[in-house]
Order: C-alpha cells, then structure tokens, then sequence
C-alpha cells in the first residue's frame, strides 16, 4: 500500500482494527494536489519503496 | 471510587486467516487499486511506467472504488482476490 | 487509547471530578470539556432505561468492537446526559451503525462531516428538546448533551481519535454536539419521521453525517418561488461534498419561511422537485481539474450542468426554528445515508 506519512497513522490503526498487516510504501505527503511535475518525485519515491519491498 | 471504562467493548470475531500466496513481483500479475481520489490513479500509472524498465507490464491492471468516499464493493474485493496474487493500493490523500 | 483488553471496570482510587478529567484525558477520553465521573451508580441508572431493547450491538466501525451497555452508558454519563436521554442516544448509535451510514467512512475522512441527530415525536417534549429559537445553538441540557453523548462514543467506542483514526482537515464546531427537535406544531406538512414511515405517535431518531448548518436567509421574497429561488442558491456548491460524492442533504425550513411555501401551494414533493432542478451547478462555476475528476468517478454532468445529489429524493425536508426569516442548508458527506431508528421505550 503507498500512502502518505500523514495518513500513515490512519492506515496502521485501521489495520490493527481488521488485524491484518498491510506491507507500507510511505511516501512524502501530499499527493492529492500536486501537479504533474511535483507528483513525480512522489512516483520515483513509490517506485522505489515497491522496488525494496519486493527485493527486484 | 470505580467506574465503567468508555473505551470498552469485546473484540469482534476476526476475519478467517488467509494464507498469502508467494508472489513473483518480476512476472505475475498485479493489481494497481486507487482509493479514487485525484492523483491516486496518476500515482499508480507513473509506477506502473516505470516497472516498464524492469518487467513487462500489459498483466497489470487498473481497478478503483466506485467513490473516494465508499467502501471498496465486495465484488471488487472478489476479482482481485481471485485473479492476482499481489495488489498495490495508492491513497490519493 | 488503550484497547479492548481493557477493564470493564476501573478503580480510579480516590479522585475528585477535577483529578478525574486529567485523569480520562490521560486515556484519550474526552472532547476538550469537562466530562462528568461515570461511576457505577451512575452508569446502572442509565442501563436501566433501556432494558427493553435487547437487541446485540455490532462490531463498531472503524474499531471493529462490540460495545456493552454499561461503556456506552459511560459515554452518556461523561457527556452530562440525564438517565432518561439515554435511550435517544442509543437509538443514534443504531442509526450510525446503519451499514448504509458508512460510519468508517464518514470517521476516517477528511471532510468536516458530524453526525446530525434530529429528534422528532412525543420524546422531543418530554425530554425538553429544543425543537424552536436558536434550536441549533445552545441552551438546552438535552440537545447539548444528547450529541455530545454520541460524539463521546464515537471517539472511545469507534476509535474516532483526532488525527490518528479521524483525519478531519478542519473539523467542525457540531463533532461537539448536534441535536435538534423538529418542530412538528408548525410544520404545515408531514413530520419527517411520518414521511419516513412512521406513526406520529412514534418517537424517531434521524441521524446524517452532515457538516453545519448553512444558513439561508430571506427577508425580502413575498412568494414561495421566491424563496426557493434564494435556497436553492445557496444549495448550488460546486465546493460541496454532495457534488463531489453525491448523497442526501437536509433543507430545514423556518416556520415563517414554511408558512409563505404552504401559502403559495407548495408541497414537501413540490419543494423538493422546484430544489433540485434550480439547486444545479453551472459548469461554469467548476474547475476544469475538478471536471476531469467528476467524470472519471461516473459523475458527468448533465448537458452543462452538475447535480447536487442523485436524485430529488436526496433533498430531505423538515421545519425547525423559531420565529424569523431563516432556513438552513445541511449538506451530508456524501456516501452516505438519513438513517431514521425508533426509540425503544
């Protein structure tokens, strides 16, 4: 899941809740809002945090 | 002095434990899920784009919540459950 | 927030009302007010008098925990309720937790969304609801801590914690308390409990997640279509949710403002229809950003217009207030729904 280090707490409490525990790519916030060369960065950030996280 | 806790409930009976299916990030199929706010699908795309440089990418696919503000529906839940051993979801916040 | 592991019940030792609330805002318990000591004499008055309503609880969203009678009772005691507000409160709590509500959603937003709580039938009197003057605003123990109640249980019950599990932008000033009476003696058409099917006699619990009160004033209209004219202008949002979400809204009326409608003929059905046609949102008034967004979420416009809700059935209708040339906009969340629950008594 990419979400926002803002939103990170509402993920980890919503996951604690349904006991499940999703695998987290955090990301700067925000990403709504931005445009396409501010989301860049915000792609690169998830890309790479995917990238990481799955060992390719 | 003794009182009742306002926080306190039982714990609802949980979901039934899943096993998660080992997953080849370089070939199997993934969905791309957007909470369906502004940017989230933009988000995915641009990931999506770059997994180009490293796997082929025509077995991942988009699918999104009929409303940012809705639950993801239950057949939702479902297709992807059945059709893929992996999901990447984006929050669009 | 400690969790569901939790005592029942806690010895808190010797402590005044003052040791108290540092001590329940030490557990993340309170809204910011003083809250009142929930002690077990206390809570056992409030369980009492709902023990005609046996029916279970449900898991409570987003905490997903299976509240007793006696924390519920908690909440109500803290908030300052009397014994007897209480089965108002629980019949708000059922209508939240109406799957159709969407309580995770509307707690775990963004928006400013608070559950509006409409009172209506013979309880509204009974238990001093203010129903007239200033029927938004304060002066009532029972419209005050009713809300409040329902607020408390959402945040220690559901887990709506500010900033961790609630991600309100802004808030709004109604997460404190919203409750209100309809005032049925002059509505010159049907109580809305009785639109929704019930019997007058009944006594009802309306619940939305809606945002504050948008007032509409109009001293100068003489006529009916006058005034619509001025409601449905300040319906016509391109900045609110029920455009960006779709879903229900309330329109309350002033008596005054009700008496020119009945007057010129008009009908709760009338009303409603004449309200969403000139409620619409001129395209021009939407950003072409937001434009895109819309017609990737299945909501495109109608020609050069943008609908406000689904349909005219979003449009939900009532009277309340006092004297005076005013009415009031609520626009909901947006996927969400009116859920209306009879009071066990």
């Amino acid at each position: 899941m990419i979400a926002t280090e803002t939103f990170k707490p509402l993920v980890l409490a919503q996951a604690k809740a349904r006991k499940v525990e999703p695998r987290l790519i955090v990301v700067k916030h925000p990403v709504g809002g931005l445009n396409a060369e501010e989301l860049r960065e915000r792609i690169e950030a998830a890309t790479k945090g995917l990238t990481e996280a799955t060992g390719k | 002095m003794r009182i009742f806790n306002p926080s306190f409930g039982m714990a609802a009976a949980g979901p039934a434990k899943v096993t998660l299916q080992p997953v080849n990030w370089a070939t199997d199929a993934i969905a791309l899920i957007s909470n369906s706010k502004p940017n989230a699908r933009e988000l995915l795309e641009g990931v999506r784009a770059m997994l180009g440089a490293h796997r082929p990418v025509d077995n991942i696919h988009f699918h999104a919540k009929n409303s940012a503000s809705q639950p993801a529906p239950k057949e939702l839940i479902e297709k992807v459950a059945k059709n893929y051993k992996a999901a990447l979801l984006a929050l669009g916040d | 927030m400690k969790d569901i592991a939790d005592q029942e019940v806690i010895d808190i030792g010797d402590m005044d009302v003052e040791a108290f609330n540092e001590y329940a805002n030490e557990q993340g318990w309170g809204d910011g007010m003083p809250l009142f000591v929930p002690t077990e004499a206390k809570v056992a008055k409030f369980v009492e008098t709902v023990r005609g309503d046996n029916r279970p609880y449900p898991p409570v969203p987003p905490r997903q925990i299976v509240p007793t009678l006696q924390s519920l009772a908690a909440n109500a005691v803290m908030a300052g309720c009397k014994p007897e507000y209480f089965p108002v409160v629980t019949a708000a709590l059922r209508g939240v937790l109406d799957p159709d509500y969407n309580l995770h959603g509307t707690l775990a937003t963004t928006h400013s969304c608070a559950p509006m709580v409409m009172v209506s039938g013979p309880i509204r009197h009974e238990l001093n609801i203010n129903c007239g003057t200033n029927c938004f605003g304060q002066g009532r123990q029972a419209n005050a801590t009713i809300g409040r109640a329902l607020g408390l249980m959402l945040l220690n019950v559901a887990g709506a914690k500010p900033g961790e599990m609630d991600r309100s932008t802004q808030g709004n000033p109604a997460k404190f308390t919203f409750c209100f009476g309809e005032n049925e003696e002059e509505n010159p058409w049907t109580p809305y409990h009785v639109q929704r099917g019930f019997a007058p006699t009944d006594s009802v619990v309306t619940v939305m997640s809606g945002e504050g009160p948008h007032n509409l004033n109009d001293h100068g209209s003489t006529t009916g279509d006058g005034l619509l004219t001025t409601f449905a202008g300040g319906m016509s949002n391109p900045g609110s949710n029920t455009i960006y979400g779709k879903g229900p809204m309330f329109v309350i009326i002033g008596p005054e403002h009700a008496a020119t409608l009945k007057r010129d003929g008009f009908t709760i059905e009338s009303i409603r229809e004449e309200l969403w046609k000139r409620s619409r949102v001129h395209l021009s008034r939407v950003s072409r950003e937001n434009l895109v967004t819309y017609e990737t979420t299945g909501h495109k416009p109608d020609g050069d217009w943008l609908s406000i809700g689904r349909d005219p059935k979003d449009i939900h209708i009532t009277v309340a207030g006092g004297p005076g040339k005013h009415s009031a906009f609520i626009p909901s969340f947006g996927g969400t729904t009116v859920a209306c629950t009879r009071i066990a008594r």
